[in-house]
C-alpha cells in the first residue's frame, strides 16, 4: 500500500492529469471541421485579447517529428512549420514539417525563401487528406534553452499581425538528450506596447552567458503557454506494444557518452558566470548594494541552481551506469 | 504466401514511421465519420454512415479504410534503415498511382532530408493481399526491390506483438511460372536517443520540469520498467531451460541474441 500512497503523492506534486483513457471517441480531435474552423477564423476572438490562447495541445506525431528534426540539425538551428487548428482557448497542433532553411542571423528573410516550399507542401498535404492549415512555426535552440530571442520576437510579432492564429514553439534537442526529458516551450508575443497586467514568474532555466542579454531584454514581450500532449487510441496501443521492443534501447542508452561536448560547454559557461559574479561583488564593495527586487535571485543563487542542474544530470547518467554494472558485470551465486 | 525471407537483409524500423502510419489511418478514419456533437447541427458534412449512437466512429458499416504511402530511409550495405514515411494517393479500384504527386513529395522531402530515398511503401490491413502486388510492381521503377510495410490497425488488447510486418518480394517459380510473391522479413526497432525520449514522453506522459527529486524518480522508474522487462524475459528463458532439463520441453537450439551496446563494459 505504501507504493500506492507514494505514487499518489508524486502525481499530486507534479500535477499529473490522469490520462484520459483513450477510447475511440477521443479520436475525434483528429476530425477537421472545416465549417467550424472557417467560422472561428472570421470571428477572431483572439483579436481583442492578447492573452486569449492559454494552452497548446500537441499530437504525439508532431512532437516526435519536431524533436527528431531538431536533433538532426545538431548544433545548427533548424526550423519548420506546424499544422493544426484552434479549439476554444487552445491551439491544437496535429502535425509538423521541416523547412529547408538553415539557421542564420537574418531569419526573418529566410522565411521568405521557405514560402515556396510551404505552399507546395501544404498543397500536397491537402491532396493527401490532411486538411489543417499552418498554425505556427517551430525552431530549435540547441543547447541554450527554450525562449524567444530578439529576432524570434520580431518574427513572431510579424506573424501574429498577419497570419493569426500563429504559435511559436522552441525545442532544445541537446538538453532533451542530456536531461532525458523533452525540453520544449510554446510562446505567443504581446503586441507592441502592451503591458501584461500580471507578471507570471516563469520556470527558471539556465541560459548561457553569451545569450543572457538577448534573453533578458525581450523576456517580458511574450508569454509561455501550457503544453499538453494527446495521442489517438491506435497510437496508444502501438506505443504500448513498441515498449516491448525498445526497452532494450532504454537500458542501453548512455547519456554520459552522447553529450560530452555539451557538458563541457555548460561547465565553462558556469565558470564564466562565477567570474562575473565575483567581479560584481568586488566592484560594489563600496557602498551598499541597491535593494534588489524581491523576485530576482542573487547572482550566486542562480549559479547554484545551474551547477546543481549539471550535477543532477551527471548523477543520473552515472546511476544508470552503476545499475547496469551491477546487473551485468558482477557474477553472483543466486540464493 | 508468406514464408521467411532469404535475402539476408536486416531491417531497422524507426518508431516515427509507425506513429506516422497510425496518424494517417486515424485521420482518414475520422474524416469519414462525424463526431456526435456535429451530427445534428452540421449541414456541410456529407456522411453515409449511420450515427445513431454516441460512439458513432466505431460502428461504421463500411470496412475500415486502407491508406497508402511511401517509406523512405537509407540502405547501407545489407542494412536497410527506415526513417520516415509520407502519404500517397492511390485508387485501388482503378489501380492507379498518382505519379506526379509521388514525384512532388519526393522532391520536397529530398530538400529537407537529402540522404533519404524511397525504400518501399506502406499500407494498413490485416494481411498482405494479391492486389497489393500491383502497387508493389508500380514502385519497382523507383526502387528495384521495394519493401512493403503492413500495419494492422485493429486494436486487440490481447496482442503482445507489434502488428507491423515487413514484406519483401521474391521471384519464385510456382507451377512452372515465375511469379513475384511476398515473403515476410524480420526487423528490429531502432531509435535515435532523442526519438526514444520523445516516444517515452508521449507514451508514459512523464512530467516535465519539477524538482530534482521528481526528475530522479522519473529517470529511475524508466530504468526500473526496462529492468522489469529484462527480468520477465529471462524468467521465461529460465523456465524453458528447466523444462528442457526435466525432459518436458523438446530440445531446441536457443539463440539468445543479446543486442546491447558496448556501453555496458566498464566505463
Amino acid at each position: 500500500m505504501d507504493s500506492a500512497i507514494a505514487q499518489k503523492t508524486w502525481e499530486l506534486e507534479n500535477n499529473i492529469l490522469a490520462v484520459e483513457a483513450p477510447d475511440p471517441s477521443s479520436d475525434f480531435i483528429f476530425y477537421y471541421d472545416e465549417v467550424a474552423q472557417a467560422m472561428s477564423l472570421k470571428a477572431k476572438p483572439w483579436g481583442n485579447d492578447p492573452h486569449f490562447f492559454k494552452r497548446v495541445k500537441i499530437s504525439a506525431l508532431a512532437l516526435l517529428k519536431m524533436v527528431i528534426h531538431a536533433r538532426t540539425g545538431g548544433p545548427i538551428e533548424v526550423m519548420g512549420l506546424m499544422q493544426g487548428k484552434t479549439g476554444g482557448d487552445a491551439i491544437i497542433v496535429m502535425d509538423a514539417f521541416a523547412l529547408p532553411v538553415e539557421g542564420t542571423e537574418t531569419r526573418v528573410n529566410a522565411q521568405a525563401d521557405a514560402y515556396e516550399y510551404m505552399v507546395d507542401y501544404s498543397q500536397t498535404n491537402k491532396q493527401a487528406g490532411r486538411l489543417e492549415n499552418v498554425v505556427g512555426w517551430y525552431h530549435s535552440h540547441p543547447g541554450y534553452g527554450c525562449w524567444l530571442s530578439g529576432i524570434d520576437v520580431s518574427t513572431q510579432m510579424l506573424n501574429q499581425q498577419f497570419q493569426e492564429p500563429f504559435l511559436a514553439v522552441v525545442i532544445d534537442p541537446t538538453r532533451t538528450v542530456s536531461a532525458g526529458k523533452v525540453d520544449i516551450g510554446a510562446f505567443r508575443t504581446y503586441p507592441e506596447g502592451y503591458k501584461p497586467t500580471d507578471d507570471p514568474i516563469s520556470e527558471y532555466q539556465t541560459i548561457p552567458l553569451n545569450k543572457i542579454e538577448d534573453f533578458g531584454v525581450h523576456c517580458k514581450q511574450y508569454y509561455a503557454l501550457n503544453i499538453t500532449y494527446f495521442k489517438s487510441s491506435l497510437d496508444c496501443h502501438l506505443l504500448d506494444l513498441l515498449w516491448n521492443k525498445y526497452w532494450v534501447n532504454t537500458l542501453s542508452s548512455s547519456p554520459l557518452l552522447g553529450n560530452g561536448d555539451y557538458v563541457a560547454g555548460q561547465l565553462s559557461d558556469l565558470a564564466e558566470k562565477l567570474e562575473q559574479a565575483e567581479n560584481h561583488l568586488t566592484h560594489s564593495r563600496i557602498g551598499p548594494l541597491g535593494t534588489s527586487r524581491k523576485k530576482e535571485e542573487s547572482h550566486l543563487g542562480k549559479i547554484t541552481r545551474d551547477s546543481s542542474k549539471i550535477t543532477v544530470e551527471q548523477a543520473h547518467g552515472l546511476m544508470s551506469q552503476v545499475i547496469k554494472d551491477i546487473l551485468f558485470n558482477s557474477v553472483r551465486q543466486s540464493k | 504466401m508468406a514464408s521467411s525471407s532469404s535475402s539476408g537483409l536486416t531491417f531497422k524500423l524507426h518508431p516515427l514511421v509507425i506513429v506516422n502510419i497510425s496518424d494517417h489511418y486515424t485521420r482518414v478514419k475520422s474524416q469519414l465519420s462525424l463526431p456526435p456533437s456535429l451530427t445534428s447541427t452540421s449541414s456541410a458534412a456529407t456522411s453515409n454512415n449511420n450515427n445513431n449512437n454516441s460512439n458513432g466512429g466505431e460502428n461504421n458499416q463500411n470496412p475500415p479504410p486502407r491508406v497508402y504511402g511511401c517509406v523512405i530511409g537509407v540502405q547501407r550495405g545489407r542494412t536497410v534503415e527506415i526513417f520516415n514515411s509520407f502519404e500517397l494517393i492511390y485508387d485501388p479500384s482503378t489501380r492507379s498511382l498518382d505519379r506526379s504527386f509521388l514525384e512532388k513529395k519526393q522532391e520536397l522531402y529530398k530538400k529537407v532530408f537529402p540522404h533519404f530515398y524511397v525504400l518501399g511503401w506502406y499500407s494498413t490491413g490485416s494481411d498482405a493481399q494479391e492486389s497489393d502486388m500491383h502497387f508493389h510492381k508500380a514502385l519497382m521503377d523507383i526502387n528495384e526491390s521495394p519493401l512493403y510495410v503492413l500495419l494492422n490497425p485493429a486494436i486487440n488488447p490481447a496482442q503482445k506483438d507489434l502488428p507491423v510486418t515487413i514484406y519483401e518480394s521474391e521471384l519464385h517459380v510456382i507451377d512452372g511460372v515465375p511469379q513475384l510473391i511476398f515473403v515476410r522479413s524480420s526487423y528490429t526497432i531502432e531509435t535515435v536517443e532523442a526519438e526514444r525520449i520523445s516516444v517515452d514522453h508521449v507514451a508514459h506522459l512523464k512530467p516535465s520540469g519539477g524538482s530534482a527529486a521528481t526528475q530522479l524518480a522519473a529517470q529511475l522508474t524508466g530504468i526500473h520498467s526496462a529492468i522489469k522487462m529484462l527480468n520477465s524475459r529471462i524468467r521465461v528463458l529460465h523456465q524453458y531451460l528447466v523444462g528442457m532439463q526435466k525432459g518436458i520441453c523438446p530440445f531446441l537450439v536457443i539463440v539468445v541474441q543479446i543486442k546491447f551496446s558496448w556501453n555496458y563494459v566498464n566505463i
